[in-house]
């Protein structure tokens, strides 16, 4: 019993020295950033304007296709919400893939604490996102589908929401990427079916054609309570009880288990590399 | 006797075969099943201690696992059995110019290369200046490192690693930096370094350097120590070796 508590706390002890210099690292997380942000606009004759028109072209080419032609999408700004949501966390996925296997020499060189490429990774997409945000009120504001109200206040809970969930998520993909470089390939794959599956692309409604056991599984999806309350926030639409509990529960256990799994490997990713 | 700068007792580290090839599925599975046990040693029952002040030589033919004594050293490959540990900042310029990106300025460059070593950005500020007169690139400093000749980028990466003024310095093939002057520049860097009792560690193929710049040096040979005492010794016994 004492063994396990003095074991316990070493583990406690070891976890905060590791949160500890990952906070004094911050501003290389940050310099990190915004590094990639300007060197990946710095040769492109628009520059950071690509982080506007990106969001804007990712929306306008599915409302297109699914607004336009197949009619099955309720309104642009409805379609564009769930989108941006759900880029920046597909955004997080691929680009925590890559955070590690493309610093090779940094990891080999440096020793730091390897959660920082995840996170800058976040910090860049998390630009992009907000430049989204500013793409979708540019639609919404005008064509009065955006019904501001006291439920915008939501956006302060649930952006460090997303921000966990995203990060869990990042750590996750870059732990797995070190030993499998085929998720690589799949990713790709696991975020069109997401896609798909979370109402985004399709409206609400559409579950009530569902069967029962279907609903009841769709329902499991993340992305269904964290796009639903981004939707409250932005958009004014109602919010439905226990969403944002629901959304809080995931992001923290998804960001608890990625976060996790990942400094438990960090050790050996250099072998790996 | 002082506290050692830095002490290694026992290392090994053994690689196993897939950090040659692309692990896939297929073979992780196959690992899994332990079908795949060939192992490379990479470093055997490597032991000795630096003391501070001590410019120490790591020399030895290619593949004899110097540049993994080097990572074990900077603390980046954890050893599977045995331990090093390192008392003071450690610099790492095992290769020059880790956490650069070519595509941005020399300024942003300094910022990112010294927050990756370990320095506060208030820090780096402060010193600015002093690292680029030091690289001499007071002209190209606004312009994106791409640009930059292999000597002007070298010069750059050099002075940012010695801004962080280590305790401990790990460099690995990089005194050929730069033009004549530099290079005369940097090695008086070092010489202040070892006078601050910083220590050195060095490995080079140059076994000229190795023997005029370093007091002790080790010899390694397929990833076990072959000999280890003054610098002069073990050059001349590594040469004798060599030339059979």
């Amino acid at each position: 019993m004492s063994a396990l508590l003095t074991q316990s706390r070493s583990r406690l002890a070891r976890t905060s020295t590791y949160f500890r210099s990952l906070w004094s690292r911050r501003e290389f997380a940050w310099y990190l950033a915004m590094g990639n942000l300007k060197a990946r606009n710095a040769s492109t004759a628009l520059g950071l304007l690509w982080w506007v028109i990106n969001p804007l072209l990712l929306g306008l080419v599915y409302y297109l296709v699914f607004g336009v032609i197949f009619e099955s999408s309720r309104d642009l700004s409805y379609l564009l919400s769930g989108m941006f949501v759900f880029h920046f966390t597909s955004q997080a996925m691929t680009g925590g893939a890559n955070s590690i296997l493309q610093n090779s020499r940094l990891l080999a060189n440096i020793k730091f604490p390897r959660l920082i490429l995840p996170i800058a990774n976040l910090i860049e997409a998390g630009v992009g996102f907000l430049a989204s945000l500013v793409v979708l009120y540019a639609v919404a504001i005008p064509s009065g589908s955006a019904d501001l109200n006291i439920h915008f206040l939501l956006i302060l809970l649930i952006i460090p929401i997303h921000l966990f969930f995203n990060l869990g998520l990042s750590a996750l993909t870059a732990r797995l990427a070190v030993p499998f470089r085929d998720i690589n390939n799949i990713l790709p794959y696991i975020n069109r079916l997401w896609l798909y599956l979370s109402p985004i692309i399709w409206p609400i409604e559409f579950m009530d054609r569902m069967s029962e056991p279907i609903q009841r599984v769709m329902l499991l999806n993340p992305m269904w309570s964290i796009v639903g309350v981004y939707r409250a926030a932005l958009l004014g639409d109602p919010l439905e009880p226990g969403l944002l509990a629901t959304s809080a529960l995931i992001a923290l256990g998804v960001g608890l288990f990625g976060i996790g799994t990942f400094i438990k490997y960090e050790s050996r990713i250099v072998r790996h590399l | 006797m002082s506290r050692p700068a830095i002490l290694v007792d026992n290392v090994s580290v053994r690689f196993r075969p897939y950090v040659d090839r692309k692990p896939t599925v297929r073979r992780s599975l196959a690992r899994l099943r332990h079908r795949e046990t060939t192992e490379v040693n990479a470093l055997t029952d490597v032991s000795f201690s630096v003391t501070p002040g001590e410019a120490f030589g790591v020399i030895g033919r290619n593949g004899a696992g110097k540049s993994t004594l080097l990572r074990v050293l900077a603390g980046t490959l954890r050893p599977d059995d045995g331990k090093a540990v390192t008392n003071g900042t450690t610099s790492t310029l095992l290769q020059l110019g880790v956490g650069f990106n070519p595509e941005l300025s020399g300024r942003r460059n300094v910022y990112l290369g010294g927050l990756a070593g370990g320095m506060r950005k208030a820090d780096i500020e402060s010193r600015f200046d002093d690292i680029v007169t030091y690289a001499g690139l007071e002209e190209a400093i606004e312009r994106p490192v791409k640009t930059y000749s292999t000597g002007m980028f070298s010069r750059l990466a050099f002075s940012v690693g010695m801004a962080l003024e280590p305790e401990i310095l790990l460099l690995d093939e990089i005194l050929s930096v730069g033009d004549e002057s530099f290079r005369g520049k940097s090695m008086q860097a070092m010489r202040d370094l070892l006078d601050r009792s910083g220590t050195i560690v060095f490995v080079s193929h140059s076994l000229a350097s190795v023997a005029q710049f370093c007091d002790r040096a080790l010899w390694l040979e397929h990833g076990r120590v072959k000999q280890i005492g003054p610098a002069e010794e073990v050059v001349e016994a590594y040469q004798k070796a060599a030339s059979k």
